[in-house]
Parts: structure tokens; sequence; C-alpha cells
């Protein structure tokens, strides 16, 4: 063939492949930067979607566009595909007809760049190699630089003083492995509470503007309304009135994160608690408040404030209260919430729609609802995230509190239908792990605690005591022990999970295998959960009997027959065993196997709530009210 | 599939009762092929030797080229390779729970093997990249042999590089960054076809670019080659100096006769061969003690490190949201501690592997200026063994390897007087 159609075939081959990496490049950049799934029109149609999820017709949309974005990109890549393919064949063309073209003169000498003498060409070798390995080391050090430590917090504009701030403080809330280290790093920064200063009484009948808390505004946060009856005050006159250090003072106090306090563990090391009050005089109450709604959560303490919950057919409410003052301070709304119901679910009246206590880590606080609503907030009430975790199917109605780590939250989602333990990013509301339990139903809450050499959350369940790794909900350990309806919650010391409930067992197991160490079905409790020492297990029930047990061999030590029924739990703080029964009568033991009944008497309101403990305070959430109590 | 698609294409935010496929993993390699592959290579090699140093013909190891790349480049799928190999040696060598498959090591050593006898002749026409790169190309412009002599000293970075990833469990970077699989494999990666098919341009015009400046396994062949038992000769006759071989080379191996007269003194040259001597050990704990300077940043290559560094990355800023990785560690249950774990382990062998690695780099960079500094005479042409790929371009052009010269076609024009 002439050498001139070759070297036309060449030119024409050498246009088309040119013209056609360039489109495919186009094309290619194009894919790069469309997201087909995120496009305006899928992001509208799924927040509609969201907010009427029975609207099948628009789910069936969605589903289409989906599939047909998903197609296109998948056609568009294929036709990519097959252009490639096409480029390389021209490219093989061309490469054929450029042979072809120089058939005769392809390996005619080429210029002659290098200097007749060699040694010349070899002295350049060295110089380029000299500096080519220098340029690589400089490279390698300016890596090293770069990515030091050191200079990305010098410049690196996304991390400014505050965020690093915030990740020191996260570090310090980060909770430790077991109560003492927790409650260390808590109250590091404090005094010792006999060495300081008690704050001056000064009764008054409402608190003066200049000490009342500021907070910002936030627009999920309700302030509290100044009419009669939603805007709880300081009810009791002779109550103390804190001063502007007191506030201060309760700001730093040892914190009572969840349900029967940090990891869940029932036991405080606070000091100073008075074993005696008196609602109506005022004797060693700080004040006394009305809390909005009705809730049969218990209060958590952090920062200086109390956190608890309350919900009723028209709304479901986080409130927080100052610890000092015992002012609302602020009030966040569990609403518009997609997948919330309209109508409530139906709960027992002994539950109610906020049975569960809220937990915080400092940096969030988050509640959730009967009617699976979960809510979010930071520490002045403003909204974080919200979501439903589906309505609960649940009997008696949702119960399980919330328990946090660190930035986990961890939630105990149990409903007829299904078990699930679930772990979400407090931060922002990301699942980081679910499981799907295999067991029924309860109304226990999870605790916290090292369990096979981890952090692990602990739950009991029908027919189960389980533990999961805390980190991604690994199952490390499962005891099949219980039956029935189980309402208590579990604990731990050193080393051994306890779990009781009525009808089924006490039951200690060896946190590190799961080993069951022991037995017993002498002292059983319903709602109340146990609270264990490292030589003491003690169990409060509902038919009036308070039980202490050997934590080694199960032996009922010694046991009061106290003839009141108990839901709320036993707590250890101040080196005593405090008890509120329901009728609300208080009962203080003494630790060890002694268990004597130091002191009882009326407190005059309902008690179902587990008291919070803080430096020298213990608040008590009432039927009626939630008060503080404080030597005076 | 790929990050980019996970990315964009998450699994639809609601249940249409679509049930995922199993996910079926492909058969390890097979028994039977892979001891095709090595019979094959066996053969293709046999005949690459017997055409380089007996028949001295371009022409049949032109046709190898062209079989290498239909049977171990589209047929094969260009995997296992022996250029890939050395990982899996390397791998095997540092991790006793990895088993070699023996027909991988014998892809590794016969190349190598033959190399200490016959000098290159596996990258003749028996490497399927090599073959590629040959059958494209069509002149061979040149490069100052100054830039090419050091552009040659890349192989062994790429190799040090290679070892260290395999070594700690990390990567094949070989077979990840293979240029040409994409284009046997009819699919793969985009940004390494479109590499691939820029070398091939390149390959069109100068002579194996890959083969020269990119190649680990090629480094290693040289080494092996500079002491082989036969060595790629152009003619077995006489040479007489005609200059056409080494205008034929693409890979400018053919060394031009040199009088050695370099306007230095005999000592300067002594001087800076002492000094590169004594250099050499500091070059070498140099280049161990820099590179482990940096192993944790190395070790960023690492699955492992990176999702460590994501899960990280992820807790310092949640709000950026989370990573398809991230997202499947979670899923997938699994724990942070075992994570931890193998990363403190990964990072301990990279500590230790990225030392052996600078060492290496600095060993063979010493190596390097010591041998750009030695003086010799050349009365003849000569063939550099490391860097001759005897492609056999050379054989053609020497008058010498004509038996003699047919006249018949010539016809006697008076025009052409």
């Amino acid at each position: 063939m002439n050498r001139k159609i070759y070297r036309n075939l060449a030119v024409v081959t050498a246009v088309f492949a040119l013209a056609l990496a360039v489109m495919l490049t186009v094309s290619r950049v194009q894919m790069r930067r469309t997201s087909p799934l995120q496009s305006q029109v899928m992001e509208t149609l799924k927040e509609l979607y969201e907010s009427n999820p029975d609207n099948e017709e628009l789910g069936q949309e969605i589903r289409q566009l989906d599939l047909l974005s998903r197609r296109a990109y998948f056609t568009q890549e294929s036709q990519l595909k097959s252009g490639i393919w096409i480029l390389c064949i021209m490219g093989a063309i061309l490469a054929f007809c450029l042979r072809m073209y120089y058939k005769d003169t392809m390996n005619l000498p080429a210029k002659e760049l290098d200097a007749i003498d060699e040694w010349i060409s070899k002295s350049r070798s060295r110089r380029y190699l000299n500096w080519g390995v220098a340029a690589l080391i400089a490279v390698t050090l300016l890596i090293g630089v770069f990515s030091s430590d050191r200079f990305k917090a010098l410049f690196h504009s996304t991390r400014p003083d505050e965020q690093i701030a915030e990740e020191q403080a996260d570090e310090v809330d980060e909770p430790a492995n077991d109560y003492e280290e927790y409650y260390a790093q808590a109250t590091a920064p404090e005094p010792e509470p006999e060495s300081e200063p008690q704050p001056e009484s000064q009764p008054a009948t409402e608190p003066a503007p200049s000490q009342a808390p500021v907070t910002e505004s936030a627009p999920e946060t309700e302030q509290p309304k100044p009419e009669a009856g939603t805007a709880p005050e300081p009810a009791n006159t002779n109550a103390q009135q804190p001063t502007a250090d007191t506030q201060q003072a309760t700001a730093k106090t040892a914190p009572w994160p969840s349900f029967r306090g940090p990891n869940a563990s029932a036991r405080s090391s606070v000091r100073g608690i008075p074993t005696a009050w008196n609602l109506s005089s005022g004797q060693n109450i700080a004040w006394k408040a009305q809390v909005p709604k009705q809730g049969y959560n218990s209060p958590v303490i952090h920062s200086g404030s109390i956190f608890l919950t309350g919900a009723d057919e028209e709304a479901r409410e986080l409130y927080c209260f100052d610890l000092a003052s015992g002012q609302l301070r602020w009030t966040a709304k569990a609403d518009g919430i997609a997948g919330s119901p309209s109508t409530m679910p139906n709960v027992n009246e002994d539950t109610g729609l906020a049975a569960s206590t809220v937990a915080t880590n400092g940096e969030q606080v988050c509640a959730i609802f009967a009617t699976g609503d979960l809510l979010c907030t930071d520490m002045e009430g403003k909204r974080l995230w919200a979501k439903n975790l589906g309505v609960p199917d649940n009997h008696y109605g949702f119960a399980s509190s919330l328990i946090i780590s660190g930035n986990r939250l961890i939630v105990q989602y149990d409903n007829n239908d299904k078990a699930q333990l679930i772990c979400i990013d407090t931060r922002n509301g990301n699942q980081l792990w679910a499981k799907t339990r295999k067991d029924r139903i309860a109304w226990s809450s999870p605790i916290i605690t090292q369990a096979a050499g981890q952090q692990a959350v602990i739950v009991m369940g029908n027919p189960a005591i389980t533990a999961y790794s805390l980190s991604n909900g690994t199952e490390l350990w499962r005891v099949e022990c219980m039956s029935g309806e189980v309402g208590a919650s579990p604990c731990a010391s050193d080393g051994i999970v306890f779990g009781a409930s009525e009808y089924a067992t006490v039951a200690a197991i060896d946190s590190k295998d799961g080993t069951v160490l022991w037995e017993s079905d002498e002292c059983m409790p319903e709602c109340s959960s146990p609270v264990a020492t490292k030589d003491m297990l003690y169990v409060a029930t509902s038919y009036g009997a308070v039980c202490a047990y050997n934590a080694s061999n199960g032996e009922v030590v010694k046991q009061h027959e106290l003839d009141t029924p108990f839901y709320s739990s036993p707590v250890i703080a101040d080196g005593k065993i405090w008890l509120f029964s329901n009728s609300g009568k208080c009962y203080i033991f003494s630790t060890g196997a002694g268990f004597d009944l130091i002191t009882s008497f009326e407190t005059g309101e309902q008690t179902f709530a587990t008291p919070a403990f803080t430096d020298g305070m213990m608040v008590v959430r009432s039927e009626k009210s939630l008060y503080v109590v404080k030597k005076s | 599939m790929n990050k980019f698609l996970i990315a964009r294409f998450p699994k639809p935010d609601f249940t249409s009762g679509y049930q995922y496929p199993e996910i079926i993993h492909g058969l390890p390699y097979e028994t039977f092929w892979s001891w095709m592959d090595v019979a094959v290579l066996i053969i293709m090699l046999s005949i690459a030797a017997w055409a380089v140093h007996k028949r001295r013909s371009r022409s049949v190891l032109f046709t190898e080229s062209i079989i290498s790349v239909l049977y171990f480049g589209f047929f094969r799928s260009g995997c296992v390779c022996s250029v890939g190999s050395i990982q899996n040696v390397v791998l095997a060598l540092n991790d006793s729970s990895y088993n070699l498959p023996l027909a991988v090591l014998l892809l590794f050593l016969i190349p190598l093997v033959s190399a200490l006898f016959f000098g290159r002749v596996f990258c003749a026409g028996v490497c399927p990249m090599g073959a590629l790169q040959e059958i494209v190309n069509v002149r061979s412009f040149r490069l100052s042999r100054a830039v090419t002599n050091a552009l040659g000293f890349i192989p062994w970075i790429y190799l040090a590089f290679a070892i260290m990833y395999a070594a700690t469990r990390s990567q094949f970077i070989i077979c990840r960054f293979d240029p040409f699989i994409g284009i046997f494999r009819m699919g793969g990666d985009i940004g390494m076809i479109v590499f691939g098919v820029i070398l091939l341009l390149l390959s069109v015009f100068m002579g194996r670019p890959f083969c020269q400046f990119l190649c680990p396994y090629g480094a290693l062949m040289g080494l092996v080659s500079r002491v082989s038992v036969r060595r790629v000769e152009v003619t077995a006759k006489e040479c007489i100096n005609c200059t056409l071989c080494h205008n034929a080379c693409p890979v400018d191996a053919i060394r031009p006769p040199h009088a050695n007269r370099p306007e230095e003194t005999r000592m300067t040259g002594v001087r800076r061969i002492l000094l590169y001597f004594v250099m050499l050990p500091l070059l070498t704990v140099g280049g161990a003690l820099l590179m482990q300077s940096r192993s944790e940043v190395l070790a960023g290559a690492d699955k492992d490190v990176r999702l460590m560094r994501m899960l990280e990355a992820y807790d310092a800023a949640p709000d950026e949201g989370m990573t398809p990785e991230v997202e499947a560690f979670y899923e997938m249950g699994r724990s942070i501690d075992e994570l931890s774990e193998r990363v403190d382990a990964t990072l301990l062998s990279f500590r230790h592997w990225s030392l052996i690695a600078g060492g290496m780099i600095g060993l063979a960079l010493g190596c390097r200026l010591i041998r750009l500094s030695v003086k010799r005479t050349r009365k003849t042409y000569e063939i550099e063994p490391a860097a001759c790929v005897a492609c056999g371009k050379c054989f053609n052009y020497c008058p010498q390897n004509k038996s003699k010269i047919n006249t018949d076609k010539i016809k006697y024009e008076p025009q052409n007087l």
C-alpha cells in the first residue's frame, strides 16, 4: 500500500482519537462531578416522603427516580468504557499506520544527544542524581513537616483553639472504666466538699434578676413562661436563695449523668448529704420546684444543671433546672420530628409517656419518650438533632433509660416484635451500630462496665443478660437466666455483674466470661434496680422486703421487711444506702454486712424516681415536685 | 465497586424487597492454568534464548512478543506475572502464614535464572508488558544518556517501596499501579488505563519507557544479567564499528567505543570513588533512618491504618459525615480494640520495613554513583548487559550477521546511478 495512504490514515485516526479522547475526558469529569442521587428533585421528594411516609405513590416515584438515576449513571459509564476501547483500537490503528509509514526508515540514526566523551555524560548523570535525591529528601522532610501535628495546630484553620479545647474537654469527659475513675475525672479539679465554703443562706421570695441564670435563646428552646403554673419558681419560701458563688460552685459539681449515676452504677462518693429534711418547713431543702409535665423518669445532673423530662398528650418536653436556684432554665420540646405519631401510643398509667431517664455527657443532653421520639440538645437546650426510632410496640409503655459513654448514646429499644440495642453518635444522631437481640421485650435499662476486657454495655432482657462491646456492639457473652417481664436493671461491681428480676432469679455473673457465679430466688425486685459493692448486693422489692446479699456466694445476709413497695432504686452515697418507697418514705441504711436501718421518715410526697446525688446535695423527683436536699 | 461509586450510590434509603445477591468471590488461581503459565514461560524463554544467542533473529522475538501479549496479557489477564510475583515472594519470606504457591515462586525465579545464564531474554518478548511496548514502537527517539542513567534509579525506589508494602501486608503496589493490566483485562481503573495508554503512546516514539524507567523486576533482571554466563552480543563475528547497532538500539544499551580521556586528573577520579565508597554506608544508614522517620506517613497506605485515621477524623469532626469505610466498619460490628491492635502491629512492621527499604534505596544510590564514577576504555561497540532488553533490533542491522548480500532484487537502472 502506498505510504501516503498510511500517512493519511494515521492523520485521520489521530484527529479522531484526539477528539474522542477530549470527549471522554470531559464526560469523565462530568461523571465525577455529578451526584445524581443527591439531586435537588430527589432531595425534595425524600423530604416530602419523610413528612408523609404513608404516601406509597410518592415512595414509588422516588424508587423509580432512584432506579433511573442509577441506570443513567451506569449506562454513561458503559458508554465511557466503550469509548475507551474505541480509543484503544484507534491507537492500535495509528501505531500500525505509523509502523507501516516508517517501515523503511524506522531505525534511521536518531540525533546523537550525548557528548562524544562518555565521561561528560556520566558526570552529568551524577549531578542529576544528586539533585534528584536532594529533591527527594527535601520532599520527604517537607511531608514530615506538613503532616506534623505542630504544623497542623499552627496553620490549620479548621482547628481553632476552641475546638482543641473542646477536644480536651471531650477527653476529660470520656467515661472511665469504672465508677471510681469516672468520678475521679469528673471531680478532679474540685476541692473536697468539706473544705468548700458553704454559700451564705439568704432566704428570699424570688430570685433577684442579677442572679438569674443566663440562657441563650434558641429556636427550639422554649423559655419559661411567666404565667402561673407553667413557670415553676422556687416554691418554698424558706428555701435557700443561691448566690453567684453558689451557682459557680454548682456548675463544677460532680456529674450524675444518667439513670443511677455514672455508668448507672448507683454509687457516689459525695459527702455531706443531710439524713433528714422537711418539705413543709424547708429544713435542709435548698429549693423545691414544680415540674411542668408529669414523668416517672429520674433527674440527672451535669454542670450545675438538672435535666429531666415530662410529657402528656399535648407535648413531650425536656427540662433543664438550675441546680443552685431551682429555676427552670429552659424547655426543649420534642416536636416536629419526622415519624412521630400524631396520637399517643397506649401506655400504662404507671409508666406514662416519659418514664425514660435522660442522659448527658456534658456536651449534649439526650431524651427519649414513649412515642419513640429521641431528642438531643446542647447544654443550653438548642436542639442538635431529633429522630423517631419508630413508635414503640410496648404494652406498658417504653421505659428504658438512656446512657451515654463519650459520644455514644446507648438505647435499649425493646418492642414486642423486636428487641434492639442501638448506639448513636450524640453529636449528630448518626447510628454507629445496632444489634437485634434474641430477647423478648423488657423495661430494663442498660449499664456500662468492663466485661471481657473491654468497655461493655450490659443489657437485661428475657431470657438473657447480655454483654455487648461498647465500641461496636459485638456480643461478648450471654447468660440466659431471666424470665417474665424484666423491669429492673443490672448493676456491676468488682468484676461481677448482677441481674435480678421478680419471678426469675438474682444472678451473679463473672463479667470476664459470663460465667454464672451464683443464683438465688430469695429476694427479687420488680422495678427497683439493685446496687452492689465489692462485698454486698442490695435489693429492694415491690412487696416491701429489702435485702442484702453476700456478693460472693449469694447468701442473704440481712433482710428488712418494710411492708411498702419500692419502685425507686437504692443508691449508695455518702457511705449510706438511700432508698425511697413509693409512698415517699425515705429509708437510710448503713452499708456493709450490718445493713442497719439508720433512719426513715416520710417526705410527704410519693416518689418513684431514683434520686440524683452531687456534692452535698441530693436531687429528688417526687410525683409532684423536684427538690434539692442540702444542709441548711 | 470503587469508592467513587459507593459514595454516590449508597444502598437505597428504604427497602424495596430487592434481595442483595450473595457475594461470590472468584475462584483461586486455578492449578492447571498456573502450571500452564509456567510451562509456556519456560518454552518461550527457551525460544527467546535461542533466538537471541543462536539465531539472532528479531522476527522470532517479535512473534514471541505477539504471543506473549495474547497469552499472558489478554488470555491470562496479566496475572500472576513475574513482575508482580516479587511481592508474593517478599510476603512469603516475611509472613509464614502466607502460603506462596509454587507456580508463583517459579514465575519469579525462572526469568531470574534465565537472566543468569542468557541475559534479559525474559524482557525480549516473554514479558507481556515489554512485549506490548515493543509491538507499538515505531521510532526510538533518544533521551540524553545522562538523563536515562539518572532515571534508571527510579525502578530501585519502586522496588524498595514494593517490598516494604508487600512485607507489611499493606498493598501490592506493583499490581495496583500496573499500567497495562487495565488494557489486558479490558476494564478496571480508568486512571490506570489512561496511564497505560500514555505509556503506550510514549512507546510509539521511544523504546520501552516502562521497562527503562519503572519496572522493578527489570532492576533485578539488570542486576543478575551483569553476571550472566552468556551475554547478549550483536554478532558472533568481530565488530567492525559501523555504528548501525548503536543507532538501532531503542533503549540505548549499546555503548560506542570510548577512549577514556577525561579532563580531570587520575587522582581526582580516585578521590571521588573513595569518597563514594565512604559515603555508601552513610547513604545506606541515612536512607534507612530518613525513611523510618516517615514510617507513619508511609503506613497511611495500609487499609487498617487508613481506616483508623478515618475513624479518628470522624470522631474529631462528626458533622462532616461518615465515609463509606467508617460506615461499613460500624455496620460490620468490628472492634476498635482489634483494629487498634492491628494498626499498632502494622505501624511496628512499617518501622522495621521502612528502615530496610530506605537502606536499600541508599545502597542503590551509592552503588549507582560509584558505577557512574568508573572510567573504562572500550574499543568496540559493547552491549551494556543491565540495560539491554534483548529485543534483537540490532541483529538485523549488523552487517556481520548477513551471511550474504542478496543482489537478486537489485535492478540496474541507469537513473539510479
